[in-house]
């Protein structure tokens, strides 16, 4: 965690590299230092080692050279050749004295002890170190360490002339710790002299150390483990071996390195600690700016932008802060065009959906505070998908633009806003109006509209449909609100009302289509659906060869429920697909059973504008008819003349192609649409069918029998068998055959039957038209 | 009192040459080398040697040293010690002989020593040590002293049969007394073992 800030990582690797660096050059230093250290001790010792014996030979030397003063002396050479042995004896001791010698002995020329200071040996015993006196027989002078008794002396000997050599004298002088001690003194060694026991061991004769570190030197392992060099020195003795242990303590030897050591580690340590400052420093400068980069991000992260950030470096963090900066201002002109056009619809300038619902909730919270009420109204062009069609969306666009303008000059105040929340659905929020003003202001925009808009030289005639809520009463809730005001607008389109305001029974009826909905799907799941069946009779000879197939749903609870109340909004689901098949399925089902049974009916099934456009239709019914083995030619296909006008090209396409198979086309519902009789003329279709509503007020409006006569003479001109629907009088009956219309289909005939009902209906009606053609034939 | 000495010595003279004969000795070391500074000295076999007055002897000092540094005299026999150098020398002798000092002193000191008893007698100075001298004292007045090519000469011998006995100051035993007989006109040869010099 600590790690990975950038400022600790840079300054990790250099503290790393500086400690490498500085342990590397500590180690060599230091080992070049050890080396020099103890070469420098084993220099020292064999330099000790030289001046050691350098000052033996000199002390030697100058022993042998008080000896020989002594000898010399001519009281003592007298004394020593003329007089017996006491004087002799106190002579020598008198003399030795004179030179500090601890031992002196007077040798005769046949090597016999004449006499002894120390008393140690007798008179005439062999002198127990032959060798110096044969040295000094021939040499003049000689030296040698030597133990008498339990000490070593360095022995000296020298001649007692008189004048020719008579007697040697030797003298010697004890090997002490003050000696031990001067030497070491000279040499700045520790000096000691050891010897080697009647036992084979090494002894300790004396040294220049104090008692208590003397067991140690015997052992000369011990002493190298102890951080001792040593070297060895045998001296020149007779018999038992004298030597000399030469030692120097590496500690010591070592202390001015060691300090030199500490010196340096210091250095090293101060280095790295240096370097740590100076990384964290160095780091610190390039992260401090990172941070400030960092904190000016997260200031944009949250949008604002007010100031830029000042960084005043000339290095690739001063350009980093530079694009910044840029980048700054980039985002926020971006932002203040996104926002225009978050908020904008942009075709008509209005405010869209989001500023909408934003105004609207704070004028909730505004009329909530202060108890007033607020009116909101939604609002959806009739028949604008027909424009956009017809004329293209250019048109749609331009009529969209016109609207937003007379909507806009409709209301007066600035406090009012109208938005256009996408297609041609608008809404206006009055946040201060009551219930009566809203009313007011709908009937003023619908007036606004009503006036006949002019685009690109064709007249548009469009209309609309306003819902009205009002705050509190139908809600405080902005959605609950928009969503009740959405009800009232369809409210208002369904009854061509113009304007209506929300009642609590609409939604009822909303949610009441809602749960229709889940039931549906279970009544198709469940076989609740069923088909009956409607006649059409034909008017020239009464026959009936052709039925439709009419959907009907038995609910349990509900009881009969029409195709009104589901099939429009099982289009809007786009649920009526599975229901279409379903129908389709059972209808060829029927008629196929129909044919075993020997009655040859054609039966019209209706089909969806949106399946119209489904290109797969075809082979569904090609399907179907293969299954239940029926002959194209005695299924219908009914298709509305919205459905097709919906999206004529396609649907055309798609009727060709069932033409192809052999199927029957027929237009349901002819002239309740806008269809183009250039499309009529290129669809393959076999029949029209006249809107019962023109059928039905055939007697009250000469407008509507008009329409339906030129119908008829529209569809026999093309070749077309016309069907008119909704008969429910003999006197229609009567007139649509003068009209000489091919087939007719009403209450007055029969009301849609269940299969069996229905063909209990033919034999009824075949019975009862055989009869009638008998007795009145100027019935027909 | 001299005269009578020079009459004495005359009459000796006289009958050496009546009746004399001398003997040849020579001389070497152990390798052969010729050894000056050796003392010879004969002794009849049978008998002593006739008692004659000793002929007296000198040993100078000059430029610190004894000259002659080996000298040899007959029993009885003074030797004087002229100090020819121009400092002081002092003349000892331990050795049982003789034993004497001379102090320090210039010129001729006022007795020649008499030395009676036979033997060797080191002489040195006892202010430098490196002088020393040798008397060897013989109970015979038929002695010579090798030159430079280790020959001797023992004159005056009556017609006897002799021992001729070899001393040198180092040989080395101090106390060999290397013999030889000869008849009075004969000659012997001695090879001493030698000390090597100082």
């Amino acid at each position: 965690m600590l790690f990975h800030s950038l400022r600790a990582r840079i300054a990790l690797v250099f503290v790393v590299l500086m400690l490498v660096a500085q342990a590397a050059a500590f180690l060599v230093i230091n080992s070049v230092i050890l080396k020099n250290a103890h070469r420098n001790a084993e220099e020292q010792l064999s330099v000790a080692e030289r001046v050691f014996a350098q000052i033996l030979r000199g002390n030697s030397e100058q022993l042998t050279q008080a000896a020989s003063v002594v000898a010399l002396d001519f009281g003592f050479r007298e004394a020593v050749a003329t007089h017996d042995g006491k004087t002799v004896a106190s002579a020598l001791r008198n003399h030795g004295d004179r030179v500090h010698a601890d031992v002196v002995m007077l040798v005769d020329l046949d090597g016999k002890l004449i006499a002894d200071s120390g008393g140690v040996g007798r008179e005439g015993m062999a002198f127990p170190f032959p060798k110096l006196i044969r040295t000094v027989a021939t040499k003049g002078d000689a030296s040698s360490f030597g133990m008498i008794g339990p000490r070593a002396y360095q022995l000296v000997a020298v001649p007692v002339k008189a004048p020719i050599a008579i007697a040697w004298v030797v003298m010697g002088f004890a090997v002490d710790d003050a000696l031990a001690r001067d030497l070491s003194s000279l040499t700045s060694l520790d000096v000691s002299f050891l010897t080697v026991g009647d036992d084979g061991k090494w002894g300790v004769l004396a040294s220049s150390l104090p008692h208590d570190a003397r067991d140690a030197l015997t052992d000369q392992a011990q002493l190298a483990a102890n951080g001792y060099a040593t070297r060895v020195m045998r001296l020149h003795s007779e018999g038992r071996t004298v030597a000399v242990l030469l030692e120097r303590s590496l500690n010591e030897a070592l202390a001015p390195f060691k300090r030199l050591q500490t010196t340096l580690l210091l250095i090293t340590l101060l280095g790295v600690l240096v370097s740590i400052v100076g990384s964290v420093l160095m780091a610190r400068s390039v992260t401090r700016p990172i941070a400030a980069l960092t904190q000016f991000s997260k200031r944009i992260g949250q949008g604002d932008y007010a100031a830029p950030i000042e960084i005043r470096q000339n290095d690739e963090i001063g350009e980093l802060a530079r694009a910044f900066n840029q980048m700054r201002d980039g985002i926020s002109e971006r932002e203040k065009r996104i926002t225009e056009l978050a908020y904008m619809d942009r075709l008509t300038g209005l405010p869209n959906r989001a500023l909408f619902n934003d105004r609207l909730q704070q004028a909730i919270g505004a009329a909530t505070r202060s108890k007033r009420p607020l009116a909101v109204m939604m609002m959806d062009l009739d028949r604008f998908k027909y424009v956009n069609d017809t004329l293209g969306h250019p048109i749609g666009d331009m009529l969209l633009c016109e609207v937003a303008k007379r909507l806009r000059a409709a209301l007066h105040r600035k406090t009012d806003t109208v938005a256009r929340l996408g297609g041609d659905e608008f809404a206006v929020l009055l946040p201060t109006d009551d219930l009566a003003s809203a009313r007011l202001l709908a009937t003023r925009m619908l007036n606004a509209l009503e006036e006949p808009i002019t685009i690109e030289g064709q007249l548009v005639d469009v209309g609309a449909s306003i819902g009205i809520v009002t705050f509190p009463q139908n809600g405080t809730d902005m959605n609950v609100l928009l969503r009740r005001a959405d009800i009232a607008m369809y409210v208002a389109k369904r009854s061509n009302l113009g304007y209506a305001l929300y009642d609590e029974r609409h939604d009822q009826n909303n949610a009441e289509r809602l749960s229709l909905m889940s039931e549906l799907r279970q009544a198709v799941e469940h076989d609740q659906l069923t088909l009956y069946y409607q006649p059409k009779v034909d008017l020239a000879t009464h026959r009936v060869k052709y039925v439709e197939a009419l959907v009907r749903w038995d609910h349990p609870t509900r009881g009969f429920v029409s195709p009104d109340q589901f099939i429009p909004f099982a289009e809007q689901t786009g649920y009526i697909k599975t229901i279409s098949r379903w129908v389709a399925d059972k209808a060829i089902a029927q008629c196929a059973a129909w044919r075993r049974q020997g009655i040859e009916l054609a039966v019209s099934v209706n089909v969806s504008a949106r399946e119209l456009i489904q290109s797969t239709l075809p082979e569904i019914f090609q399907g179907l008819l293969d299954k239940h083995g029926v002959a194209p030619e005695s299924i219908w296909i009914e298709i509305t003349e919205s459905a097709i006008m919906d999206d004529p090209n396609h649907a055309i396409e798609t009727l060709d192609r069932l033409h192809a198979l052999g199927i029957r086309l027929s237009i349901d519902d002819f002239g309740t649409g806008y269809s183009s009789l250039s499309y009529l003329k290129r669809m393959p279709v076999d029949e029209l069918k006249i809107d019962k509503s023109f059928v039905m007020g055939m007697f009250q409006h000469k407008d509507d029998e008009t329409i339906v006569r030129s119908t008829i003479d529209l569809g026999h001109n093309m070749g077309l068998k016309v069907v008119a629907e909704g008969v429910e009088t003999e006197e229609m009956l009567e007139r649509l055959k003068a009209l000489r219309c091919d087939l007719a289909q009403g209450y007055h005939l029969s009301r849609p039957l269940p299969p069996a009902k229905l063909e209990a209906w033919l034999d009824a009606w075949r019975a009862s038209n055989e009869q009638a053609l008998i007795a009145g034939p100027e019935e027909a | 009192m001299n005269m009578l000495k020079f009459l004495i010595t005359l009459l000796a003279f006289g009958a050496t040459i009546a009746h004399a004969g001398s003997v040849r000795v020579q001389v070497v070391d152990q390798a052969g080398a010729p050894v000056p500074d050796a003392i010879v000295y004969a002794l009849p076999v049978n008998g002593k040697p006739p008692a004659t007055k000793p002929a007296s002897a000198v040993i100078d000092q000059i430029k610190r040293r004894f000259v002659p540094m080996v000298s040899v005299v007959q029993t009885g026999a003074s030797v004087a010690f002229p100090n020819k150098d121009n400092i002081e020398h002092d003349v000892y002798s331990f050795s049982p002989p003789k034993r004497f000092e001379l102090n320090l002193y210039h010129g001729i000191p006022a007795n020649p020593v008499v030395f009676d008893k036979p033997g060797l007698v080191v002489m040195g100075c006892n202010i430098h040590d490196s002088m020393v001298a040798y008397l060897l004292i013989v109970d015979t007045p038929w002695f010579a002293k090798t030159d430079a090519h280790g020959a001797a000469t023992i004159d005056n011998l009556p017609a006897d049969a002799y021992k001729v006995i070899a001393w040198h100051f180092r040989q080395s035993d101090p106390n060999a007394q290397p013999t030889q007989k000869v008849n009075a006109d004969g000659a012997v040869k001695f090879a001493l073992q030698l000390r090597p010099a100082e």
